[in-house]
C-alpha cells in the first residue's frame, strides 16, 4: 500500500516537472520570437549603413564592423625577406595616424613570418601638392620597392605618378584619394566611394531638414579628390530638392581652426543656416564648435572618427558621421605593397581598386564608437 | 574536638575541585572564543583597509619602478647613440632595434626637430599622433597616457634631448610606449579572485580593462559608485582622483559591502584601485575563528575525557593504595595480635589470648547464648624437678611435649598456656561432644608415659552448669579436679615438684 502511494506521488511530481519544462520551453520560444521581432524593428530604425559589404545583422554589429581591427595576412608568400616602402599622404592629421596603425599591425605580422619591412610614412604639416611632388621625386631616387601616395591633388600628382611608373618605379595610391582616372599607378586601396559618401550624408541631412533650408558645404583641401568628390556628391544631392539652397562652399585645408573660423563666418552671414555638410575630418569639429558657440540650430553631417566630433555626435550637436575603416586601409595597403614589390599586377591576386567601407553612424552609435576607438578615458 | 579527614571527604573535595576547575577552564575558553569573534568582526574593516592599502601601494610601486627603469634605459640608449656617430637612417634603425632588444624596451623611438619619429621599422611624421610633441621644445620628462585608435591604451614616457644631432638634424626627444595590458600582467593578483584591481584615469575611466569586482566591472568608477556611497564621499573621491590623493571607502551595493582603496601612481595621473568584498576577509577570518573555536571545542572535549580518565585512574589507584594499606595494616595488626596472643615457646595461644577469649565467652554465657562449654585445666607434672635437675632446656622441651600432647588429643578444642606448666583447653561444639573420649585417650597416654619417663599431664574437666555466670566458675571446678588427678597420678608413680 505504501509503495503504491510513493509511486503515485513520484508520478505526480514527474508530471508536474514535465509541465514546468513545457511552460518554460514555451516561454523561451516566445521570448526568442519577441526578441527577433524587436531586433528586426531596431534594424529598420537605425540608419547605420555600410557600402561595399553585406549589411550587418544589427545596429551594434554595424557599428563594430565600421572599423575592423582583427586582420590576418592572406596566404600570399613574399618572394623576398626585406622590403623598403615609402608612403606619403596629404597632411599630418589623426586620420592618417589611424591608417598608420593598420600598417604597423601588418608590418608586425610580416615580421613574425620572418619578413622584415621598413617604411617611411611622411606628410607635410599642411596639405600641399607641390610638397607631395617633391617628396615623390626624392623617394623615387632613394630606390624604394614601392611608393604609395594619398593623392593631394589629382591634377598635379597624377602626371607625376605616370612619369614615375614609366621610369620603372612601382607606385600605388592609398587611403582616401586615388589618382585621376587613367593614371598609370598600379593599384589603389581605400575609399572608392567618396562621391557616394557625400550623397549619403547629404541625403541624411536633407531628410532631417524636411528637404528645405540653407546649407553650407565645408571641404578639406582644394583639389584633394576625396574631399572634392564628397562635395560634389553633396552639391548634386542638394540640387535635387527645390526647397534647399547652398549658401557657401569653403575649404579649411584640413585644419580644425580654419573650419571653426569658416563656420562662424558662415553662421554670421547666414543666421538662418539650416545645415552643414562637412567633407573631411576637421570640418565637422570646427562646425560643431561654431554651432555650439552660436547656439545655432544648424544640423551637421560630416566625415570621420575624430574623438571630439564623436563627442559632439553623442551630444546631438552633430547629426551623423561617415566613419571610414582607416585601420583596414593601412593594413591592406602594406599587404598590397609587398605583392606589388614582388612584381605582381592586379588580377587574381588583388584587384586594381580595393574598396574599404564607410559606415554612417548616428547619436545612439556614438558611445560604442567612442569605446571602440578611444576607450573610456576621455 | 578534632575533625578527621576521611577518604570520602578527600575524594569529594578532589571531585568538586576538579569540576570547578573544569567549569572555569571551559567557561574561559568559551568567553575567549566569543571575545575573539567579536574582536575579529571589529578588526575586519580595519584589516581590510590595511590589507588593501598595502596591496595598492605595492602595485603602485611596481608601476613607478617600471617607469623609472624605462627612463633609465632611455638615458642609456641616448648615451650609447651619442657615442655611435650614426650617419644614416638605416644605421639608426639598426641601433634602435639593438637597444630595444637589449634593454627589453617596448616601442622605442627618437624624434627630430621636425617631429619626424624614427623607430626600428618605420619613420613617420608624428606631430598629430603624439601629444607630447605639441610643444616645439620639450622642457622636461613627460609621462602621458595614450589612447590609441582601436581603444588600446599605452603609457608614453618621453625625455627631452639636448645636443643630440644625427644625420645632420637635431633631435628633440626619445620616447617609449608601454601597453597597459603588459603593465596589467605585471600587477596580476594571485589570490583566487578574492581581490580586484583596476587602473583609472583622473576622470574615472578604466585604463586597465580589468573588472573591479562584480558591481563596478569595467565601468567608469565614478558612474558605477554613485549609488554605493553618500554624495559627499563620492565627490571627495572625485577630488582625490583629480588631485592624486589616496583614500579608502566602503561601498554598499544592495546588501553587499565592498572595501575600495585607491592610491595615486606618481607622475601618471593614474589611480590604482583595489577592491575586496567585505565578506571575503570577514569570511576568511571567521573561518579561522571557527577553526579555532572548533579546536577549542575539541580541546574542551579532550580535557573532559582526559579529566574523566585521569580521575578514574586516580580513584582506582587511590582505591588500590587504600586497599593495600588497609591490608598491610590488617596484617600488621594481625601480627601484633598474634604476637600478643601466642606463646612463644609452644606456639599455642597464651594467657592474654585466654583472658580475651574468657571475656568474650563470659558475655555469651551471661546472655545464655553459650550453654555447652567444657573447660579442661591441665598441669605438667614434675616440671620444676626437670628444670632443676636437667636444666631449663629440658624443662622447655617438657612444656613443648605437653603442649603437643594436648593439641594432639584436643584437636577440636582451643589450647592455651596460661602459666609455666599450666594449660587450659576450651571445648565447644564437636570438642565438647567428644571431650570424654579425648580425656580418656589423653589420660591413658599420660599413664603410659609415667613408665617411659615422658611428659605427664594432670587434667581436670568441668562443664558449664546451671547457675554459672562466668567461665571461671567451671574453671574453678576443673582446677579442683585437676589437683585430684595430680594426686592420683602421683600415686601411680608420676614425678612431682619434688621428685
Amino acid at each position: 500500500m505504501k509503495k503504491k502511494e510513493i509511486k503515485k506521488t513520484f508520478l505526480k511530481g514527474l508530471g508536474l516537472l514535465g509541465f514546468l519544462v513545457l511552460v518554460c520551453g514555451l516561454a523561451f520560444l516566445l521570448s526568442g520570437w519577441a526578441q527577433y521581432l524587436f531586433v528586426e524593428d531596431v534594424e529598420h530604425d537605425v540608419q547605420a549603413s555600410v557600402k561595399e559589404e553585406e549589411a550587418p545583422k544589427n545596429l551594434e554589429e554595424a557599428v563594430r564592423a565600421a572599423v575592423d581591427f582583427d586582420h590576418e595576412l592572406d596566404s600570399y608568400k613574399p618572394l623576398k625577406n626585406d622590403y623598403k616602402f615609402y608612403f606619403t599622404y596629404k597632411t599630418v592629421h589623426p586620420w592618417w595616424d589611424a591608417v598608420a596603425l593598420g600598417m604597423e599591425d601588418a608590418q608586425r605580422q610580416f615580421l613574425n613570418k620572418g619578413i622584415n619591412i621598413t617604411y617611411e610614412y611622411m606628410a607635410p604639416t599642411s596639405a600641399s601638392a607641390e610638397d607631395q611632388v617633391r617628396r615623390l621625386k626624392e623617394a623615387e631616387k632613394a630606390g624604394y620597392d614601392v611608393i604609395g601616395v594619398d593623392v593631394a591633388d589629382e591634377d598635379v600628382i597624377s602626371p607625376v605618378l605616370d612619369e614615375m611608373v614609366d621610369s620603372g618605379t612601382k607606385v600605388i595610391t592609398f587611403s582616401s584619394s586615388d589618382a585621376a582616372s587613367g593614371c598609370k599607378r598600379i593599384a589603389y586601396v581605400g575609399n572608392t566611394h567618396n562621391y557616394e559618401d557625400g550623397v549619403d550624408l547629404t541625403e541624411a541631412l536633407c531628410e532631417k531638414l524636411g528637404y528645405k533650408g540653407k546649407v553650407a558645404i565645408l571641404v578639406g583641401s582644394k583639389g584633394a579628390p576625396c574631399h572634392e568628390d564628397r562635395a560634389l556628391g553633396a552639391k548634386h544631392t542638394i540640387a535635387k530638392y527645390e526647397g534647399m539652397q547652398i549658401v557657401a562652399v569653403e575649404y579649411d585645408m584640413d585644419s580644425v581652426d580654419n573650419a571653426h573660423e569658416l563656420a562662424l563666418k558662415i553662421l554670421d552671414e547666414t543666421p538662418d543656416l539650416a545645415g552643414f555638410v562637412c567633407c573631411n575630418m576637421s570640418n565637422p569639429v570646427g562646425a560643431a564648435r561654431a554651432v555650439t558657440e552660436k547656439s545655432s540650430g544648424a544640423v551637421i553631417v560630416g566625415m570621420d572618427h575624430d574623438r571630439e566630433a564623436l563627442h559632439y555626435l553623442e551630444k546631438g550637436v552633430i547629426y551623423c558621421l561617415g566613419v571610414q575603416d582607416c585601420y583596414s586601409i593601412g593594413f591592406d595597403t602594406l599587404q598590397l605593397a609587398v605583392k606589388i614589390a614582388d612584381g605582381n599586377l592586379p588580377g587574381e591576386l588583388f584587384p586594381e581598386e580595393k574598396a574599404e567601407p564607410t559606415t554612417i553612424i548616428y547619436q545612439n552609435d556614438a558611445p560604442l564608437m567612442l569605446e571602440l576607438l578611444y576607450g573610456d578615458i576621455s | 574536638m578534632k575533625s578527621r579527614i576521611t577518604n570520602k571527604t578527600f575524594v569529594l573535595t578532589a571531585a568538586i575541585g576538579s569540576f570547578m576547575i573544569m567549569v572555569t577552564v571551559i567557561a574561559n575558553t568559551i568567553w575567549a572564543s566569543r571575545q575573539t569573534v567579536t574582536g575579529t568582526n571589529e578588526a575586519v574593516s580595519a584589516v581590510s583597509s590595511f590589507y588593501l592599502e598595502a596591496m595598492a601601494d605595492r602595485r603602485a610601486k611596481i608601476i613607478t619602478n617600471l617607469i623609472n627603469n624605462n627612463f633609465n634605459q632611455m638615458q642609456k640608449v641616448i648615451d650609447f647613440i651619442k657615442e655611435e656617430g650614426i650617419e644614416d637612417q638605416e644605421a639608426l634603425r639598426r641601433e634602435l632595434g639593438r637597444m630595444k632588444s637589449l634593454l627589453s624596451l617596448n616601442r622605442l623611438a627618437l624624434v627630430d626637430e621636425d617631429d619626424i619619429v624614427y623607430t626600428q621599422y618605420s619613420t613617420y611624421t608624428g606631430g598629430s599622433r603624439h601629444e607630447f610633441l605639441a610643444d616645439k621644445k620639450m622642457k622636461d620628462r613627460v609621462i602621458s597616457t595614450v589612447s590609441v585608435y582601436g581603444s588600446s591604451r599605452q603609457l608614453c614616457l618621453a625625455i627631452p634631448l639636448k645636443g643630440l644631432t644625427l644625420m645632420g638634424k637635431p633631435f628633440k626627444a626619445c620616447f617609449v610606449q608601454i601597453d597597459i595590458d603588459d603593465i596589467v600582467d605585471l600587477l596580476a593578483l594571485d589570490d583566487e579572485g578574492r581581490t580586484h584591481f583596476a587602473l583609472y584615469s583622473s576622470t574615472g575611466g578604466n585604463l586597465s580593462d580589468t573588472e573591479l569586482g562584480p558591481d563596478i566591472l569595467k565601468n567608469n568608477i565614478f558612474e558605477a559608485t554613485r549609488i554605493a556611497i553618500p554624495k559627499s564621499i563620492w565627490e571627495g573621491m572625485q577630488r582625490d582622483f583629480v588631485n592624486g590623493v589616496d583614500g579608502t571607502l566602503t561601498l554598499k551595493f544592495d546588501e553587499t559591502e565592498e572595501t575600495l582603496c585607491y592610491v595615486p601612481i606618481p607622475g601618471t595621473g593614474w589611480q590604482m584601485a583595489i577592491l575586496i568584498r567585505g565578506s571575503v576577509i570577514h569570511d576568511r577570518i571567521q573561518a579561522i575563528s571557527e577553526s579555532n573555536l572548533s579546536f577549542s571545542r575539541y580541546q574542551i572535549t579532550f580535557t573532559l575525557v582526559a579529566l574523566f580518565v585521569f580521575g578514574a585512574i586516580l580513584l582506582w589507584q587511590l582505591k588500590v593504595i587504600s586497599a593495600t594499606k588497609l591490608e598491610a595494616e590488617k596484617e600488621t595488626s594481625r601480627a601484633f595480635l598474634s604476637m600478643a596472643n601466642t606463646d612463644s615457646l609452644t606456639g599455642i595461644r597464651n594467657k592474654h589470648a585466654f583472658t580475651e577469649m574468657e571475656n568474650a565467652l563470659n558475655d555469651r554465657i551471661r546472655s545464655g547464648e553459650l550453654k555447652e562449654l567444657a573447660v579442661v585445666v591441665c598441669d605438667i607434672n614434675g616440671l620444676k624437678h626437670v628444670n632443676d635437675t636437667l636444666g631449663h632446656a629440658a624443662g622447655d622441651k617438657l612444656i613443648k611435649d605437653g603442649s603437643d600432647l594436648l593439641c594432639e588429643h584436643f584437636k577440636n578444642g582451643s589450647v592455651f598456656r596460661i602459666g609455666g606448666d599450666e594449660f587450659v583447653v576450651l571445648l565447644v561444639g564437636k570438642g565438647y561432644e567428644t571431650r570424654e573420649e579425648s580425656m580418656r585417650d589423653l589420660n591413658r597416654q599420660v599413664e603410659a608415659n609415667i613408665s617411659t619417663d615422658e611428659v605427664v599431664i594432670s587434667i581436670g574437666c568441668s562443664t558449664l552448669e546451671p547457675g554459672d555466670e562466668q567461665l571461671h566458675d567451671a574453671f574453678t571446678r576443673a582446677d579442683q579436679l585437676m589437683y585430684d588427678r595430680k594426686k592420683e597420678l602421683k600415686s601411680m608413680g608420676a614425678k612431682t615438684r619434688e621428685s
